[in-house]
């Protein structure tokens, strides 16, 4: 954990409420606000030493060799000399340290050059420039175009009309799109002038710093006035001015208190599976150890009693040595010591080492490079490669990763009639493809070119000027939040909340209801060429449990009218009563629009009485400034006004599905990969949804619906769907039940469970909150687990989390959670592995996630090919590394036999120094970096080979498998025979003549190697021992797949038979409709900018020098 | 403002065999045949050179005298201590019935002696050894210093025990500089019985040379047939710790002396190789037509 955090922790406990002075540093100086510098970095130079190695002591390998150390200090139980665990940890310590370094030097270095940006501050009346890390809280700041915000600072003015400044936070949340930020008015009003600005001794008090990026609440006294902050007048640190010339803001939160500094809290570490069984081999190990130690102490009390007593002659007893007793309890140490190569210390290390590199191979991979974004994958964390190649369920959201999250206007129903679908010249329908012609938009010099529409009558209806189309297009092109930018004459570029809203105002434009631009009092549209001026008179904003929006305009004409446009189920309700008949119609059509998989809104108007609005008005605007309950007041308020609406129409957008959505599904499907499908979505579109990407098929048994409103209900649901499943799992002598009947106290496992067949489930987001709850959990659980597919619709981001966790922590699988917008982050966190897309809705997904990538059909590589590499490659590493270190270990327990257990050594000291660090490093690591049992073309095409990870089939605690390299490339044999070579190169160094004469006790073995490597009999035992190491492995490896042919196999000899017999390659499944049973009503909409385009109405208006449009 | 891509470098990973791990590599696929004949070849080859070791081995002759019993008068003697100064010798007969061709060398066998012993290694100094520091006995305890405080040379308890007729430092009846009474430049720490007596031997059973033939007169061709005797005077005692001793006499080859334990264990190993390789080819043979196509490939 980094210092600041704690600091300021301790700090914010002490500060309930913030409070400064503009322009005043000595008032605010008596709260000891920090000054602007941040600190990511961890050491400096005085605690670099001891806090690292602090650190690194707290591994229980690292500290074992630490003690051994002391040990090995004390002469009556020392048996190695010092060297021999100094070297290795030194080595080790050296390396991480080294790595820590670098990376804090790289910190210090994004520090200081932060640090030390300057910026203007306004002191003495003129502007000055100073470091950031001179700005203290109360400074006012001046910040112009395109650069970033210094610290948290309430904005004061700027130059744009109504002290509109727009942001881009791409730093803080990896959103692009601009969002605006709006001062308060009187503070608004002191523009650019520096007299003013000094004079202000505005007082704030806010809450005291978070880490909440969408809320602040403060008050601003003034000239003895009050005026209410929030997030919309606050620029945070990290964002960039864009649009804006320049800005003047008070700098309220400074450094380590800013909300984005606030946010770099350290993320929950992850651990693999791997990770948590070598810690528990390590504890093995160590027991193994003592035992091997005791066994050896009592071998050698017995020896001393029979043998040593009598051998006194020639090595008389130690005077401390009472007795043969007192001599084995200091043997055990002293074998304590020697066999210490037993434990692994270069373990995590090498470890460490070979993700790094896996995880390199992710960001190196040219088949994850998504061009058009121009963005490769990246491997986030580097701890979790092998766990890619044990996934067993996948929690997939929909929006953004199944689905482009590109909307396509598509259809529409005005006043009951349907427009949108293609018809040939027989009367036909056709399905649009790219040969289709497309409608001609050139009579609008406003329209989009790369918006297309297919259907010719709707141009000829708006063309002949029917009235109800008229409508409804000026209705979509009033009712948004959208705002637009026209930096080239006629050019016009939308930012809009949501897609689905870009989509409808882009329809309108190209039909020739172009919206142009707004201010908070006005609306520009273009109608049919002709520049028409709305005043927008309130704006009714979106939010999930309106699941509608409205504005309210006053026509050029002086008429007053709402327009809203809202979920069918919502706005139905709202409808006049004599729009029943053409309620029915348009129902039908969204009926139509739903079978295809289209998201629909309906569209409905009403004409205001100015009486009846002014009223209203006054009774909204008191709402608004209502301190409590404020939202749900609005919301009440807004009900009152949002009756008898007349329909319009309704639309219909189409949210296309990714790249290679269906093959990677089907590939996952193969790989015995489980998918599960999270979102906030509607039932109707989820399920839609999921039969277009195969997660269901229309050959499934059956789909079991959960949408139970009680827990009886949902129990007797999810029981029925298990009694068809699998009828034996309802009774009592059910191994699982009667294991549950058993009520075990420790966190325990759930058995896989084997249906009779292919089954879906679907779950709401209601029925899920109680199905979630204590004693329906398990049920849960168990009958969803034993669908092929689950899709839970509805769902609030925190349930996401939920189900992923309740997978965690009964099935002990590895899971996999995949998302692109900020309500994933959650599971995204919570799964064992989390992975972002970098999509359309920003990137706060991908900041939290472990593994990012632009593309759904990544994951299909991501898994097969990378994690099963990385999960072999580390098995085989794992295998391999403890082998050798027990090979090399138990040779000493064998000799002790034949020394009389007295801690005697069979190899010189520095073989035992260099045996794992040097000789045998690199030919493990190399295999561990370089190895492939099968090559990538063989893995995608067979995902049946992806199963025995997912059993964690390689490394266990049983299997201690050795070295079998399958794929020898240069580097390989380089590492290997480097190796060997190397071996014979060091031992003619140590036992040459000049280091023995040089330091004759240290180096003792003058002239051995130049002697034994000219005996035959040498060479002979060399050979010998390589036929009786490799001849068992060989025939093994032969004879078990004869005898215990494992899937695994089968595939195997596949492929060799294919890359004898190429096969044709695979046949495209073609992307299938979905069947027309189901129906979707969809929506997908954030909160707008409503509020924030009003709030300008509190302004006076005052004349502006310019609009919007200068630009 | 959203960025085009074109604003910036592309970020597309370079395209080498390193970081698209398609780094040419010889896959290590051994079809069953070759295995097999692996197998096949590998048992021959152990066969083989186990039979040329056992054949070279059978052609050295090696005859050990066990003198332990015959001398037990002498081991009573000295395994009081008190009886260090008087004279034991005794003579040990033997009748070797072939000629011992070329050249024959004399081991000192002993059963039962650790010279492996930690304490026992520790405790000797290489630098006096070297003569680099006559007086550095510190890691030589408990044989560093005599009674007065001089320094022992040499020190230690390897030295210490040297196996021989006689002894000096505490049990050595003679000092370094007098070892070999014929041969001046045979002493000292030069003295080839102290040097492969310091040379620690890995094993408390173990050999070590002593003399070799000198090959005049008689013994151009080696040792003759006939009756020979040993005469030990003898002053090492080893009855205490179930110690045994005896004399080896050796004749050596190509492939070392006497011992056939790597000629047997090639041998040994040739002959399992080929017994797994016939019964492999047989489970290969029943089992394949269940799973393999006729020339499938097993992987390794």
């Amino acid at each position: 954990m980094s210092l600041f955090e704690s600091q300021s922790e301790n700090r914010q406990s002490g500060e309930p409420e913030r409070c400064l002075q503009a322009n005043n540093r000595e008032f605010n100086t008596l709260f000891g606000y920090p000054n602007n510098t941040i600190k990511t970095s961890k050491y400096n130079v005085l605690n670099f030493l001891p806090l690292n190695l602090f650190e690194q002591f707290q591994r229980l390998a690292n500290a074992y060799f630490l003690i051994l150390l002391f040990l090995q200090l004390i002469p009556q139980i020392s048996s190695l000399a010092w060297y021999t665990t100094v070297i290795p940890l030194m080595v080790v310590l050296s390396i991480t340290a080294v790595k820590d370094a670098i990376d804090d030097l790289k910190r210090h270095q994004n520090d200081n050059q932060v640090n030390n940006r300057s910026v203007l501050v306004l002191t003495n009346g003129r502007m000055k420039e100073d470091k950031w890390m001179n700005i203290q809280v109360g400074d006012i700041v001046k910040v112009e175009n395109n650069q970033s915000v210094t610290a948290d600072m309430l904005l004061l003015s700027s130059s744009e009309p109504y002290s509109l400044t727009y942001i881009e936070t791409a730093e803080l949340d990896g959103e692009t799109n601009l969002k605006v930020k709006q001062a308060i008015s009187v503070t608004s009003d002191m523009e650019n002038n520096l007299k003013l600005l000094s004079a202000f001794d505005g007082e704030v008090r806010c809450e005291s710093p978070n880490n909440k990026l969408d809320k602040f609440a403060g008050i601003l006294t003034y000239k003895g006035k009050n005026y209410i902050l929030d997030h919309d007048k606050l620029l945070l640190r990290g964002c960039v001015i864009r649009n804006t010339d320049w800005c003047y803001g008070l700098v309220i939160y400074t450094g380590p208190d800013t909300k984005l500094m606030q946010n770099c809290g350290k993320s929950t570490f992850k651990r693999t599976h791997i990770d948590h069984l070598m810690n528990v081999l390590v504890l093995w190990i160590f027991l193994f150890l003592g035992s091997m130690c005791f066994i050896l102490a009592v071998g050698h009390g017995i020896w001393e009693n029979k043998k040593g007593y009598y051998f006194q002659n020639f090595l008389p007893w130690k005077e401390y040595v009472s007795s043969s007793v007192v001599s084995a309890i200091l043997m055990f140490w002293s074998y304590f010591i020697i066999l210490n190569t037993v434990v692994p210390i270069s373990l995590y290390v090498s470890v460490e080492i070979i993700r790094l590199g896996n995880s390199y191979y992710i960001n190196w991979d040219r088949k994850m490079f998504y061009a058009p974004k121009n963005t490769p994958a990246q491997a986030r964390t580097t701890t979790l490669n092998e766990e890619l190649g044990q996934v067993k369920y996948v929690f997939s959201d929909k929006t953004g990763t199944l689905t482009q999250n590109i909307m396509i206007f598509k259809k529409c129903s005005i006043n009951g009639t349907l427009y949108g679908d293609v018809y040939d010249k027989n009367g036909q329908r056709v399905e649009v493809s790219e040969k289709t012609e497309k409608v001609d938009f050139s009579y609008n010099k406003l329209a989009d070119p790369k918006f297309s529409f297919y259907d010719k009558t709707l141009v000829e209806a708006v063309k002949r000027g029917d009235g109800r189309v008229h409508l409804f297009f000026l209705s979509l092109s009033l009712c948004h939040t959208v705002m637009s930018e026209e930096k080239v004459e006629g050019e016009l570029v939308y930012q809009a909340q949501s897609p689905d809203e870009g989509a409808l105002v882009t329809a309108a434009r190209n039909f020739g209801f172009a919206f142009r631009s707004r201010t908070s009092e006005t609306i520009t549209v273009v109608e049919m060429g002709e520049t028409k001026v709305y005043q927008l008179l309130a704006i009714l904003d979106f939010d999930n449990v309106r699941k509608r929006m409205s504005v309210i305009v006053r026509t050029p004409e002086d008429r007053v009218m709402l327009f809203c446009k809202g979920a069918d189920t919502i706005v139905c309700q709202l409808l006049h009563p004599s729009c029943r008949s053409l309620g029915d119609v348009t129902m039908e059509h969204l009926d139509d629009f739903a079978i295809e998989g289209l998201r629909t809104l309906m569209v409905a108007y009403r004409e205001l009485d100015n009486a009846f609005f002014q009223a209203w008005s006054k009774k909204h605007s008191e709402v608004c400034l209502s301190l409590e309950d404020r939202e749900n007041k609005i919301s009440n308020v807004s009900e009152e006004i949002e009756k008898d609406l007349m329909l319009l129409g309704a639309t219909a957008i189409e949210d296309k599905l990714q790249d290679g959505v269906l093959e990677t599904i089907i590939t996952l499907n193969k790989a015995k990969i489980k998918m599960w499908t999270l979102t906030g979505d509607k039932q109707e579109t989820a399920v839609n949804i999921a039969y277009a990407c195969n997660i269901f098929e229309d050959e499934m048994d059956e789909i079991f619906i959960v949408e139970g409103k009680d827990d009886e209900t949902i129990w007797q649901e999810l029981r029925s769907a298990r009694a068809k499943m699998k009828p034996e799992s309802l009774l009592e002598s059910d191994p699982v039940n009667s294991y549950l009947t058993m009520k075990p106290k420790m966190p325990f496992k759930i058995p896989e469970e084997v249906p009779n067949g292919n089954y879906g489930l679907v779950i709401n987001g209601y029925s899920l909150a109680y199905a979630l709850e204590g004693n329906l959990e398990l049920e849960l659980l168990r009958t969803a687990c034993m669908c092929k597919a689950v899709i839970c619709c509805r769902m609030t981001p925190l349930q996401k989390a939920q189900v992923v966790e309740l997978v965690k922590r009964y099935k002990k699988v590895v899971t996999l959670a995949i998302g692109d917008g900020a309500n994933d982050v959650s599971m995204i966190k919570a799964a064992h592995i989390g992975i972002g897309i970098s999509g359309q809705e920003g990137m706060q997904a991908m900041l939290n996630s472990d593994y990012a990538f632009c593309q759904f059909h990544y994951l299909r590589r991501l898994l097969l090919v990378h994690g099963r590499w990385s999960y072999n490659r580390m098995c085989k590493f794992l295998s391999y590394f403890f082998y050798k270190n027990f090979v090399f270990t138990l040779v000493h327990f064998w000799y002790a036999f034949f020394s009389g257990f007295s801690a005697q050594t069979v190899y010189d000291t520095w073989f035992i120094t260099f045996y794992n660090l040097v000789y045998t490093s690199l030919p493990v690591l190399g295999l561990s970096l370089f190895d492939q049992d099968v090559n990538e073309t063989w893995s995608l095409r067979f995902p049946e080979l992806y199963e025995p990870g997912q059993h964690n089939l390689y490394f266990n605690k049983k299997e201690f498998i050795a070295l079998e390299t399958t794929y020898w490339t240069m580097i390989s044999h380089f590492f290997i025979w480097g190796s060997l070579g190397f071996y014979f190169c060091v031992l003619f160094f140590l036992y040459s003549d000049g280091l023995c004469l040089m330091f004759p006790n240290v180096f003792q073995f003058l002239g051995v190697a130049r002697n034994i490597l000219k005996l035959p009999q040498l060479w002979l035992s060399l050979v010998l021992s390589v036929v009786l190491c490799m001849l068992p492995v060989i025939g093994y490896q032969f004879l078990k797949p004869l005898f215990w042919p494992v899937s695994v196999d089968k595939v195997i000899d596949r492929i060799h038979h294919c890359m004898r017999h190429p096969l044709p390659p695979p046949i495209r499944t073609k992307v299938k409709h979905a069947s027309s049973r189901r129906s979707a009503y969809a929506f997908s909409h954030k909160q707008g900018f409503g509020a924030l385009i009003t709030s300008g109405k509190t302004m006076k208006g005052k004349p502006k020098k310019s609009s919007l449009l200068k630009k | 403002m959203k960025r085009t891509p074109q604003d910036c470098p592309s970020r597309l990973p370079e395209n080498t065999a390193v970081k698209q791990q398609q780094l040419p590599a010889c896959r290590l696929q051994l079809s069953a045949t070759g295995i097999l004949s692996g197998f096949f070849a590998t048992g021959v080859f152990c066969l083989g050179m186990g039979v040329i070791l056992i054949l070279s081995a059978k052609s050295s002759m090696e005859i050990e005298i066990n003198y332990t019993k015959i001398c037990a008068s002498c081991a009573k003697l000295r395994e009081n201590a008190r009886n260090f100064d008087k004279e034991c010798t005794c003579s040990i007969p033997f009748h070797l019935t072939q000629t011992m061709r070329g050249n024959v060398y004399m081991y000192y066998k002993l059963y039962g002696f650790y010279q492996n012993l930690h304490g026992y290694l520790l405790s000797r100094s290489n630098s006096q050894l070297l003569g680099t520091d006559v007086k550095d006995v510190e890691t030589c305890a408990p044989f560093s210093k005599s009674h007065d405080g001089t320094p022992i040379a040499p020190c230690g308890a390897i030295a210490n025990s040297l196996f021989n007729g006689t002894t000096k430092p505490p049990s050595w009846p003679k000092p370094v500089y007098e070892l070999d009474e014929n041969d001046p430049g045979n002493n000292g720490f030069l003295n080839d019985d102290f040097i492969v007596w310091m040379r620690t031997a890995a094993f408390p059973t173990f050999k070590k040379l002593y003399r070799r033939l000198s090959r005049t007169q008689h013994f151009i061709e080696g040792l003759p047939a006939g009756n020979y005797s040993f005469n030990v005077s003898y002053n090492f005692p080893v009855t205490r710790f179930q110690g045994e001793k005896s004399v080896v006499l050796s004749t050596l080859t190509w492939s070392g002396g006497h011992s056939l334990f790597l000629g047997l264990a090639y041998t040994v190993t040739g002959a399992m190789t080929w017994l797994a390789a016939f019964s492999m080819m047989a489970v290969h043979l029943k089992l394949k037509g269940k799973r393999f196509s006729p020339d499938d490939k097993v992987k390794l």
